[in-house]
């Protein structure tokens, strides 16, 4: 068997076993690092099709999105209340599966009518080189045959992007953006900065409500007690 | 340019060594030079000036007790600096060091490989490192290093845009993304009256050099950017939890990166190993090269020895609201230059 063949298989193995760990992993970081190994996988067979362009696009674009939901993961999911797997409804489990077996046979269905019944595409890799390489190819591609869709996705994305903000934002987004100097602070609470006195240079600092006292913690902090200096620790995995 | 696999194995082995040792003396050029800005003396008792320190301190980390702390996600607390270190080491594969050289009787490129995507690629495998930096923050199951890797998240993704954009001037002079190409294009010279200058893209990308070191000193989470392991506010940051061998992983990642990121910006902006007499012999390209990416380094050093570190808010307000615009605006101009320089408007 030829090297490029083992090596597709290898790849194509490793993504389709990191697929299914992203939905069997419990914890959803895990599924995440799943789902990085799947798309980098991806980026592989990319590769091996000398598609090098649309494999470093996809490792730069989805890495990036990948750690924005790990993020997303770490600041909201609490993972003492994710639901569990097994209390789904009878009914949502079936649909479930008909649902991806649906999904399953329309891609099949794609790739036979592509690769039977149409031969292969324009893409072929001697086209590829005559217009200069595949950085040239999907560019002239994308910006003269696919130059609506293009500009529509981007201007979708846009709008995607204001909405963020407006959701985002505080309510008063003008008063505060007249009001406030320097930059957009992401350390003080929202509302803080707005009410910030600004006066001249020199001027005293502005003094705290002496009425404030610090919140007092309701329970008193569990006390972890220790006698063994290596007993929270382990080592080389073996806890002592 | 095609030349037997072995040959390919041994150039990347050669060039992985060159990268470890270098990074060692890294750690002794910045303690050195720290010190004379700081009037001190530095390492000095080990060896010759002190430059047996390097391998000192290797072998005091390496017999260090490898610690995980209780609560932490062990096998992903075990892996996450492999991956940094991998990064790092990864990118150096499409650095061009040369050109293809005769060297006993055989044919060598003095490079691994020649993607077609080489500074694309670069940037890719910058960001999949961040992961080894979140993933180890997380699995410490430690607050500071949570935070500093949430910081170190935040800071990578904002800075990536603007080193990315400010690479695309140089993308649209030299029509192509493979660094063998940029360094070609940059070995012409430019005839300015009696002088010729070196079509080096320093000089027609002044703007965006700026940006790229900017963004690039942020991307290796070195000072003034160094936020995501601020030991004022964060004990180590990411790495507060790790010891011994993992931690020395995290440690050789974030030079090996520095010493990348110097080549990288060596071969962008100044040519690479183009130079007086490099076209005849390959070992002073070499030397260009070494002298160029020293360069860089040295402003590494310097900027730790001399700018007090960011507050995190303005940090992340310089990327969005200086250098993604100013990166906008060399695009477009470039752009319109070489649209009019091909006469294709007015």
């Amino acid at each position: 068997m030829p090297w490029g063949v083992i090596f597709f298989y290898l790849i194509a193995t490793v993504s389709i076993l990191s697929a299914i760990g992203v939905v069997a992993a419990r914890n959803p970081v895990h599924s995440s690092i799943f789902l990085v190994l799947c798309f980098l996988n991806v980026a592989g067979i990319f590769v091996m099709l000398g598609a090098e362009f649309l494999a470093v696009i996809q490792v730069i674009v989805y890495t990036g999105a990948i750690l924005v939901l790990v993020l997303f993961v770490l600041m909201l999911v609490n993972p003492d209340e994710l639901p569990s797997f097994t209390d789904a409804q009878p009914l949502q489990r079936y649909l479930g599966l008909l649902l991806g077996a649906v999904l399953l046979l329309e891609v099949g269905a794609a790739i036979i009518t592509r690769t039977a019944l149409e031969g292969v595409g324009e893409a072929t890799p001697e086209n590829v080189a005559a217009v200069g390489g595949n950085v040239h190819a999907v560019g002239r591609v994308l910006f003269s045959d696919y130059l609506l869709a293009f500009e529509v996705i981007s201007i979708v994305l846009t709008v995607g992007i204001l909405g963020a903000i407006v959701l985002a934002a505080p309510e008063r987004l003008g008063e505060k953006l007249a009001t406030r100097r320097g930059t957009i602070s992401l350390s003080h609470t929202r509302g803080t900065d707005a009410e910030l006195p600004v006066g001249p240079r020199g001027e005293t600092p502005i003094k705290t409500d002496p009425n404030r006292r610090p919140p007092r913690p309701e329970a008193p902090r569990r006390v972890i007690k220790v006698t063994d200096p290596d007993e929270r620790t382990t080592i080389g995995g073996t806890r002592r | 340019m095609d030349q037997p696999i072995w040959i390919t194995f041994i150039v990347a082995f050669v060039i992985l060594n060159v990268l470890l040792i270098s990074m060692a003396y890294m750690t002794w050029f910045e303690r050195k030079v720290l010190a004379a800005m700081q009037d001190r003396l530095g390492p000095t008792r080990t060896g010759w000036h002190g430059l047996g320190q390097p391998i000192a301190d290797a072998v005091k980390l390496l017999g260090k007790e490898d610690l995980v702390p209780a609560g932490a996600d062990k096998i992903v607390f075990r892996f996450a600096p492999v991956i940094v270190f991998v990064a790092a080491l990864l990118s150096a594969a499409v650095i061009p060091f040369g050109g293809t050289i005769e060297l006993f009787g055989q044919e060598v490129n003095l490079f691994i490989t020649d993607l077609n995507v080489g500074a694309l690629f670069i940037l890719a495998v910058g960001a999949a490192g961040v992961y080894g930096i979140i993933l180890g923050a997380w699995s410490s199951a430690n607050r500071y290093s949570l935070l500093g890797g949430l910081r170190s998240a935040a800071q990578v993704i904002s800075y990536e845009i603007v080193l990315g954009l400010s690479l695309v001037g140089i993308f649209i002079l030299t029509g192509s993304l493979s660094l063998l190409d940029i360094l070609e294009r940059q070995a012409e010279t430019i005839a300015l009256g009696p002088l010729e200058i070196p079509n080096w893209f320093i000089l027609s990308q002044p703007l965006a050099f700026i940006l790229f070191i900017i963004a690039v000193v942020a991307e290796t989470n070195r000072a003034p950017f160094d936020l995501p392991e601020a030991e004022t506010e964060l004990v180590a940051g990411f790495h507060t939890e790790y010891s011994g061998f993992r931690f020395s992983l995290y440690f050789l990642g974030e030079y090996i990166n520095m010493i990348v990121a110097s080549l990288f910006a060596a071969t962008l902006f100044l040519g690479g190993p183009n130079g007086p007499g490099s076209d005849e012999y390959w070992g002073l390209g070499l030397l260009w090269l070494f002298l160029k990416a020293l360069i860089f380094l040295f402003f590494y050093v310097w900027l730790r020895g001399t700018i007090p570190r960011f507050r995190f808010d303005q940090l992340m307000g310089i990327a969005w609201k200086v250098l993604l615009p100013l990166a906008l605006a060399n695009i477009i101009i470039t752009a319109f230059i070489r649209l009019v320089a091909n006469g294709e408007v007015f």
